[in-house]
């Protein structure tokens, strides 16, 4: 017998104390992925409305609740497009409006016909709108399969008929799922004349994006430029408040699953009290007895961690069903995610078991033995 | 078998004023003993005497309060660190109640004992194996505890406290649940030990014992009395 076959003969010898831990374990892992997949998709799409562009960085309002209340004005716009070493500042006004009931979460694009190519719009079907234009937009072309619509078709949103004039396709995948307005009838829609969401920019060939971002966020002190996910948060207060959620959330977790772990890892203890006596009599080390009682735990927590990982993708694909969160939340998973669960497991499973090991390591081995 | 004079050099036990109390109740009030390497001694004497305590001391599963004890080399009575190796090294102790796991199988009790050794876990089972055969026991090793009658729990104990081939066995009541046959192949054992070299102290009122044994000590009221003649 090897010392890793006595951890599961003593596993196999009490299968519902296993099944406890391992469902508090499974429980915490399951909250650990949900919430990491949750947390990773919104910070994915929202950051993906960044990519659409094709700029070297993207500029936004510094401190806004949700990006797309972000406002910059078109004066600022081409005031960056004047920085030394921009190349092209194009604005875009981002709204979101319901369709119907299966998008609810439309995604609406602001943008003048000279912006398209530099923001990365291909037309794949018919033609733009014109720039002045109030009944025409054009539609991504995945949202046109989506919804059944093609180039001269008529779609009605929140009330008005607007003509499909036609179709695109973007260089990321986000933007193909949206609907675009030329930007003054959008602003008009919104009561944000002159203003734009979110401006990208591309600085000229040699030139140092870190440095010419600098120089926009010293120069605009109410804007800040955003060159990768990490800085998100500095625009987005919402995905830093999903985040925080995510890490306490995750705490939360490790807490209850923490406190699973020792409370049956304690109710074993006592009860195997005289067999830790047995085996610090016949010359066990500490070692020995604390290695038996958290590989037992390790063990279990590491079947409670699958367990969970299983749980937490039934509890996505349940999220991903909800009207709420269509066209938001587009799971992602990351192998990161997962592995992160796994040592979720693990060290819930040590902290869990090592009150309840140190406590069997120390029985007095006689005092142990003679309980009955 | 002869009683022998025991050289204090040569001895596997010294035990010289040894003492223990549990609260205001002293246990052991003045113990000495000088037991040879191959020596077979058992302590015999009235219920509550002390004989089992006496036990638990050498096997350093309690300190002494007082008082010499050196067994194997080892001062217990400064009952130093290592005292973990210690047992599973130098002592093999079969506890009157046998105290197996019950969730193990006896052959698993018996390797369990072998955990920390040198031996591999293939050289542990065949180890367990071989004692288990030794004690007629073949066809009971892989049967938990629960499921085996008194005799057969107590032959399991003292496979196990002769795991690690210990230089001294320290037996409370070994005999005293076997039945004839049982008892004489425990016997047996003893003495091929005692000829190997390993030294066997045994708490006893199995008359079948006693008579296999070099000296009886007498233990009475926590001291122990010169032996009878």
């Amino acid at each position: 017998m090897t010392f890793f076959g006595l951890i599961l003969r003593q596993i196999h010898a009490r299968p519902l104390r296993a099944l406890l831990t391992a469902g508090a374990v499974a429980i915490g892992v399951s909250a650990v992925v949900a919430l990491g997949v949750l947390t990773a998709s919104l910070k994915l799409t929202a950051t993906q409305l960044l990519e659409v562009g094709r700029a070297d960085f993207t500029v936004a309002q510094k401190h806004t609740d949700d990006l797309i209340n972000s406002t910059i004005s078109e004066d600022d716009m081409a005031a960056i497009g004047r920085v030394p070493g921009v190349s092209r500042a194009v604005g875009a006004l981002i709204s979101t409006d319901n369709y119907n009931a299966d998008n609810p979460l439309l995604i609406e694009v602001g943008l003048k016909p000279s912006d398209q190519e530099p923001f990365g719009v291909d037309i794949l079907a018919g033609k733009s709108y014109a720039a002045d234009s109030t009944s025409d937009v054009m539609l991504g072309y995945v949202l046109a399969k989506n919804i059944g619509k093609q180039v001269g078709d008529n779609l009605v949103i929140d009330g008005n008929t607007y003509h499909v004039t036609g179709l695109y396709s973007t260089n990321v995948s986000f933007g193909n799922s949206t609907v675009m307005f030329p930007l003054s009838k959008l602003q008009g829609m919104n009561r944000l004349a002159g203003q734009v969401s979110l401006g990208f920019v591309q600085v000229d060939k040699g030139a140092s994006i870190k440095d010419v971002a600098k120089r926009i966020d010293e120069t605009f002190p109410q804007l800040t430029t955003i060159r990768s996910a990490a800085d998100f948060g500095r625009a987005d207060r919402n995905l830093t408040l999903i985040s925080a959620a995510n890490t306490g959330g995750s705490i939360l977790a490790a807490m209850i699953a923490i406190t699973g772990v020792l409370n049956t890892s304690l109710l074993s203890f006592f009860e195997r009290i005289r067999e830790f006596g047995i085996y610090r009599s016949i010359g066990w080390t500490r070692r020995r007895v604390i290695g038996l009682v958290i590989g037992e735990a390790l063990v279990v927590s590491f079947a409670g961690a699958f367990i969970g990982i299983l749980l937490g993708w039934v509890t996505i694909n349940v999220l991903e069903q909800l009207r709420q969160l269509r066209g938001i939340f587009v799971p992602t998973y990351q192998s990161s995610i997962f592995i992160r669960s796994l040592a979720f497991g693990m060290i819930v499973a040590f902290f869990g078991a090592l009150y309840p090991a140190l406590r069997a390591a120390f029985v007095a081995p006689l005092k142990a033995v003679r309980r009955e | 078998m002869s009683s022998r004079t025991v050289d204090a050099q040569d001895c596997a036990i010294v035990a010289r004023g040894l003492t223990k109390r549990y609260g205001q109740l002293t246990v052991l009030d003045g113990v000495d003993l000088e037991i040879g390497h191959g020596e077979f001694v058992v302590l015999v004497g009235p219920s509550g005497s002390g004989k089992s305590t006496v036990l638990h001391l050498i096997a350093a599963l309690e300190p002494a309060d007082g008082g010499e004890l050196i067994v194997a080399g080892q001062a217990l009575h400064r009952h130093a660190r290592g005292m973990s190796r210690f047992r599973r090294r130098e002592i093999g102790i079969v506890f009157q109640l046998h105290n197996l796991i019950p969730r193990l199988t006896a052959r698993e009790n018996v390797e369990a004992a072998m955990f920390g050794t040198h031996r591999g876990h293939r050289e542990r089972t065949d180890r367990a194996t071989e004692l288990l055969e030794r004690l007629d026991l073949a066809d009971r090793a892989d049967e938990r505890p629960t499921t085996m009658s008194g005799g057969e729990r107590q032959r399991v104990a003292v496979a196990r406290a002769l795991a690690n081939e210990p230089k001294v066995l320290l037996a409370d009541e070994p005999t005293g649940s076997l039945d004839t046959a049982s008892a004489d192949i425990v016997l047996e054992i003893f003495a091929e030990l005692i000829a190997g070299g390993t030294t066997i102290l045994a708490v006893s009122h199995d008359a079948r014992l006693n008579a296999h044994a070099n000296r009886l000590v007498p233990i009475v009221a926590g001291k122990t009395e010169p032996a009878a003649p």
